[in-house]
C-alpha cells in the first residue's frame, strides 16, 4: 500500500514538526512519520507512565503543546512508523504494527535527530552502563531512573541536565566526571548568555546539584568500569595528572555528545561536508535547507548538530521552503513567514556554537585507548583487531569491515563506525581519504514478518530463470 | 627510480585477477596487479560465496567441480582462510513446472558431471528438516557449500604479498599502449611496463577492451543480497529453487544470507549500485516460503554487486584477438565458484602450456555486433 502526499516529514521532534505544521498551514498535504509512539522527538518525548505525566517540566510542557498544534492541524503523523529505504522522488519504505506500507512525494524533510556518541573504554559494555540520551529517554518517558548508586560522566550540557535531574528524583549522582574543565565552562558562558532563558535553566540545575553536593571532578574521564554481569565500581582519571580513582557504582550514564543519524541523507546522495563541532559530518543545504538533492531538505540535528531550538527554527524554515517550491507560497509569503524563525536562528547560534564546543568528541583520545577494548559492541571487534586489519592493508572502513566485521552487527556501524574511523585514521591513514561505511538499507534491523506480510507463493514476482 | 618491466601487469584486483596474479608469481613470473580501489571490494568481495552445482551453467560444470575441489582445500594452496564450509545443496520446486523446470536441469547438470539427483518431499525435509514442507520436489547434489566472500580481499592480499606480487592498489588505469615488445600501463601516477597484460576487470573488461580497440558487449547485472541477524540454527544446506532464484545459506556464526540474483539498480559508468523495495521484499518472502523458520528473524543489510554478463552467457577467458600478449578474462557466470580453476587454465596458457580445460576466446562474440541474447533476466550464480 502506498500514501501519496505533497511533503514527507521524517522525524516528529521540534525540527520535523515545526517543518511539518508550517507547510500543512502553507496548505500542503503533509505525512509526517516517527518511530517513536508518540510525536515529541528525544527531547520533548511523551511521558509514557503516570510517574512520568506528574513530572511536569519545560521540556514536557513544550512537547504537550507541541502534539497539540499537530492534533490540531492537518498533518497526517504517523507514529510508530519505521522507515527502512528511501529512494529519491521520494518514496519511504516502512514498516509498523500494521505492517509494511509506503509513502511518497515529491519532496522530503529529513529531520531524524541525533544518535549519542560513546568513547570507549575498557568495560564499556558491562551491564549496568548506560548512555546519557538513554537516561534522559528513561526520565522523560517513565518517570524513574535506574540504579542507586550512579554515576553520570561524559560532557555537555546533557550531562548537567541528567545530573541535575537525577537529584530531582532523589537519586544524587555519588560523582558527576566532566571531561571539560571549569575554564571550558566559563569560555562558554558568553555563548549561552545569548539565550538568557536556556542559560537560566542551565544555572538552576547547576544549583541542584550544589545542593545536593554532588562532587564534580573536572578534567577526567572514565577509563575502564569493573564488573562481569553487573557494574561495580568504574575508574576515573584525571587527565591533567593521570591520577586514577576508583569509584563504587552500579551504574554509569556516560555520553560524549551527539552525532547526526544522518543515514538517510547518505542513502539518498546528500553531499556532506565533515564537521566535527556538528557531530561528525554535516549535510550542506543552502539557507532555505535545500540540501544538493532536489526536492530534499534537511533541519535539525541530524543535518548537524545544533540543539533542540536551532532546530525548531530550521524545520519552519524548511517547511515553509517546501512549500514555497511546491507553489502554495508567494516569495514575498515565504519571506515573511520564515523572518521570525531566521532571526530565531541567527539569535541562538552563538548559544548552539557554545553547547557544540562543549560537547565536541574528544577525537585524540581514541589514539589511548586500550588494545582490548571492544569498538564494535555488536561484533566484538577490539581496538587489536583494528590496528591488526589495518597492518594487513585495511585503510578504509568498508574493508575494516570486510577484514573484521566490525559495522556487520544490528547496529550497522551506528555506535562503532566514527571511533573505529577515528582508529584507523591514527594508522597512517591518507587524511584525505572517506572513513564511512557505504550506507545501506534497511536503515535499522527490520522485523521480517513486518517486510514481507502474508502472501501466496504465485504472488511472489520471481524473475524468470537463469540460463541453463 | 629505476624502470622496471614486469613480466605480466593484472588489471583488476577481484577474484580472477588476483588468482592469476598468484598462480603466474608461483610458477616465476614477475607480476604487477593494479586495482582503482583495493582488492576484492567489487563483486569479489560481495557476492553471496556459495560454491553450488545447481546454479551453475552445464557447460561449466566441470570447471565448477574442479574449482569447487580447490576451494574445499583452499588453506593448502591459498594459505589462508576465506571460511569455506562444504555441504550439501537442495533445489526446491513447489510447483508442477517448477518440478518440470528442475528435473530438467538436473539431467543437464548431471549429464555435465554434478552429482545431482531429484529426491522427494520426504527425503528432502530429512536432509534438510527446517524445509517448507509443501514442497513437492528437490534435486539434491553433495557438492555444494560457500565460502566467505568478504575474506577474500584480505585472504588473497596476504598470499598475493607472500608470493611478491607488486600490488598497486587505489591505481586505477587510465589506458593501455601495446609497444611491440610490450604494453605501457597508464595510471594516474605513472606508467607500469610489462611484456603480458591480463584485463580481469569483472563488468569493466568491456571499457578495458576498449583501450586496445575490441568491442566486446558486456552485460551489467546488479545482483542483490540480503542478511539477517544472527540466529539460532535454522538449516545446514544451501538452499535454492529450480528457477536459480534463490540462494540461502547459514553461515557458522549465525547470519543467513538471501540471494538468487534479484536485481537492484545501478550504472557501471558511475560504478554506483543499490538495492530496490521490490527485489529485497520479493527475495525475502521467496526464502522465508524456503525456510519458514527465517519469519521470526530480521533483515540486518541488504547490498548489490555487478556481475558481468556476455551475449551468449558463457565466459570470457582467453587471448585478446590480434594484440598478442594480452588476455582477458571474466563474464565467467560462476563467476566466484570457478575463478581459481579458470584462473589456473588461464595462466597455464600465459605460460605456454596446454590449459587442462579449453578456455573460452572471446572471438565468438566479436565476429559482429551480437543481437541481445533471448534471456538476460539471469540470476543466479552465486553473485
Amino acid at each position: 500500500m502506498t500514501e501519496f502526499a505533497d511533503l514527507l516529514v521524517l522525524g516528529a521532534g521540534p525540527a520535523g514538526a515545526e517543518a511539518a505544521l508550517a507547510a500543512d498551514h502553507a496548505g500542503l498535504r503533509v505525512v509526517l512519520l516517527d518511530e517513536a509512539p508518540a510525536a515529541g522527538g528525544q527531547v520533548w518525548r511523551a511521558p509514557r507512565t503516570h510517574a512520568a505525566r506528574t513530572r511536569s517540566d519545560a521540556d514536557q510542557t513544550r512537547g504537550r503543546d507541541l502534539r497539540g498544534r499537530l492534533d490540531a492541524s492537518g498533518v497526517q503523523v504517523r507514529t510508530g512508523t519505521q522507515v527502512w529505504d528511501a529512494v529519491p522522488g521520494f518514496c519511504l519504505s516502512c514498516v509498523s504494527e500494521r505492517g509494511a506500507t509506503r509513502f511518497q512525494a515529491p519532496r522530503l524533510v529529513l529531520a531524524t535527530g541525533a544518535t549519542e556518541r560513546v568513547r570507549p573504554f575498557a568495560g564499556w559494555t558491562t551491564p549496568g552502563v548506560f548512555g546519557l540520551a538513554a537516561a534522559t529517554a528513561m526520565m522523560k518517558a517513565e518517570g524513574r531512573l535506574a540504579g542507586r548508586n550512579i554515576i553520570v560522566a561524559g560532557q555537555g550540557p546533557l550531562l548537567i541536565a541528567v545530573a541535575a535531574k537525577a537529584c530531582a528524583m532523589g537519586v544524587p549522582p555519588r560523582a558527576i566526571v566532566d571531561l571539560n574543565g571549569r575554564g571550558d565552562w566559563l569560555s562558554a558562558v558568553s555563548g549561552f548568555a545569548a539565550a538568557p532563558g536556556l542559560l537560566l535553566t542551565g544555572l538552576k540545575w547547576m544549583a541542584r546539584i550544589v545542593a545536593a553536593r554532588v562532587p564534580i571532578l573536572h578534567g577526567a574521564d572514565i577509563v575502564r568500569a569493573l564488573g562481569d554481569d553487573t557494574l561495580d565500581a568504574v575508574i576515573v582519571r584525571d587527565r591533567a595528572s593521570g591520577q586514577e580513582t576508583r569509584l563504587a557504582a552500579d551504574t554509569l550514564y556516560v555520553g560524549n555528545g551527539l552525532t547526526p543519524a544522518d543515514e538517510i541523507h547518505r542513502l539518498l546522495g546528500a553531499a556532506q561536508v565533515a564537521d566535527a563541532l556538528r557531530g561528525g559530518y554535516r549535510t550542506l543545504c543552502d539557507a532555505d535547507r535545500r540540501s544538493s538533492v532536489p526536492g530534499l531538505y534537511v533541519a535539525g540535528d541530524g543535518a548537524g548538530v545544533h540543539g533542540a531550538f536551532p532546530s525548531a527554527a530550521q524545520g519552519r524554515i524548511a517547511g515553509l521552503a517546501a512549500a514555497h517550491d511546491h507553489g502554495a507560497l508567494s516569495a514575498a509569503d515565504f519571506a515573511r513567514a520564515s523572518r521570525h524563525a531566521r532571526g530565531q536562528l541567527k539569535r541562538l547560534m552563538r548559544f548552539a556554537d557554545a553547547s557544540c564546543r562543549l560537547m565536541q568528541f574528544p577525537e585524540d583520545s581514541l589514539q589511548d585507548i586500550r588494545g582490548d577494548t571492544v569498538i564494535c559492541r555488536c561484533e566484538d571487534v577490539t581496538v587489536d583487531q583494528i590496528r591488526a586489519a589495518s597492518g594487513d592493508g585495511a585503510c578504509d572502513l568498508n574493508q575494516l569491515k570486510h577484514f573484521t566485521r566490525l559495522g556487520m552487527g544490528p547496529c550497522q556501524g551506528r555506535m562503532c563506525a566514527l571511533n573505529a574511523a577515528g582508529v584507523l585514521r591514527r594508522l597512517a591513514v591518507d587524511a584525505g581519504r572517506d572513513l564511512r561505511l557505504t550506507p545501506r538499507a534497511p536503515v535499522r534491523p527490520v522485523e521480517m514478518a513486518q517486510l514481507i506480510g502474508t502472501f501466496a507463493y504465485s504472488d511472489i514476482p520471481v524473475p524468470k530463470p537463469a540460463p541453463l | 627510480m629505476t624502470f622496471i618491466t614486469h613480466d605480466l601487469a593484472v588489471i583488476g584486483g577481484g577474484i580472477h585477477g588476483a588468482s592469476v596474479a598468484l598462480f603466474a608469481a608461483r610458477a616465476g613470473m614477475d607480476v604487477v596487479l593494479l586495482d582503482k580501489g583495493a582488492l576484492a571490494r567489487e563483486a569479489s568481495g560481495t557476492n553471496a560465496g556459495t560454491l553450488t552445482m545447481q546454479m551453475t551453467r552445464a557447460a561449466l560444470i566441470p570447471y565448477a567441480l574442479k574449482a569447487h575441489d580447490m576451494w574445499v582445500r583452499a588453506p593448502e594452496w591459498l594459505g589462508h582462510d576465506v571460511g569455506v564450509v562444504a555441504c550439501d545443496g537442495l533445489s526446491l520446486a513447489f510447483t508442477e513446472a517448477e518440478e518440470q523446470l528442475l528435473a530438467e536441469r538436473a539431467a543437464a547438470r548431471r549429464t555435465a558431471g554434478a552429482p545431482i539427483r531429484l529426491v522427494s518431499s520426504a527425503e528432502a525435509t530429512r536432509i534438510e528438516p527446517g524445509l517448507n514442507p509443501s514442497l513437492r520436489m528437490a534435486s539434491h547434489c553433495t557438492i555444494d557449500g560457500y565460502a566467505n566472500a568478504y575474506l577474500t580481499g584480505v585472504a588473497y592480499r596476504r598470499a598475493l604479498l607472500e608470493a611478491e606480487v607488486a600490488l598497486r592498489e587505489y591505481t586505477p588505469v587510465e589506458g593501455l599502449d601495446p609497444t611491440g615488445t610490450g604494453f605501457s600501463v597508464r595510471t594516474r601516477t605513472g606508467v607500469v611496463a610489462a611484456r603480458q597484460v591480463v584485463l580481469t576487470g569483472g563488468v569493466w573488461i568491456e571499457p578495458m577492451l576498449a583501450w586496445l580497440g575490441i568491442h566486446l558487449p558486456i552485460r551489467t547485472l546488479v545482483n542483490q543480497l540480503s542478511v539477517t541477524e544472527r540466529t539460532t540454527p535454522v538449516m545446514r544446506t544451501v538452499v535454492g529453487i529450480a528457477s536459480g532464484l534463490l540462494s540461502l545459506k547459514q553461515f557458522p556464526h549465525g547470519t543467513v544470507v538471501i540471494g538468487g540474483g534479484w536485481q537492484g539498480t545501478g550504472s557501471r559508468d558511475t560504478g554506483h549500485h543499490t538495492t530496490t523495495h521490490e527485489s529485497t521484499v520479493g527475495n525475502a518472502r521467496l526464502a522465508v516460503h524456503a525456510i519458514p523458520a527465517l519469519r521470526a528473524t530480521r533483515l540486518v543489510r541488504s547490498w548489490t554487486g555487478f556481475e558481468a554478463e556476455t551475449a551468449d552467457a558463457l565466459p570470457a577467458v582467453g587471448p585478446v584477438p590480434g594484440v598478442p600478449g594480452a588476455w582477458v578474462s571474466g563474464s565467467v557466470h560462476s563467476g566466484y565458484t570457478s575463478a581459481p580453476y579458470i584462473a589456473h587454465c588461464l595462466v597455464q596458457a600465459i605460460l605456454g602450456q596446454v590449459p587442462d580445460m579449453p578456455l573460452f576466446p572471446i572471438d565468438r562474440l566479436l565476429v559482429q555486433d551480437m543481437p541481445a541474447a533471448t534471456d538476460f533476466t539471469k540470476n543466479g550464480t552465486e553473485h
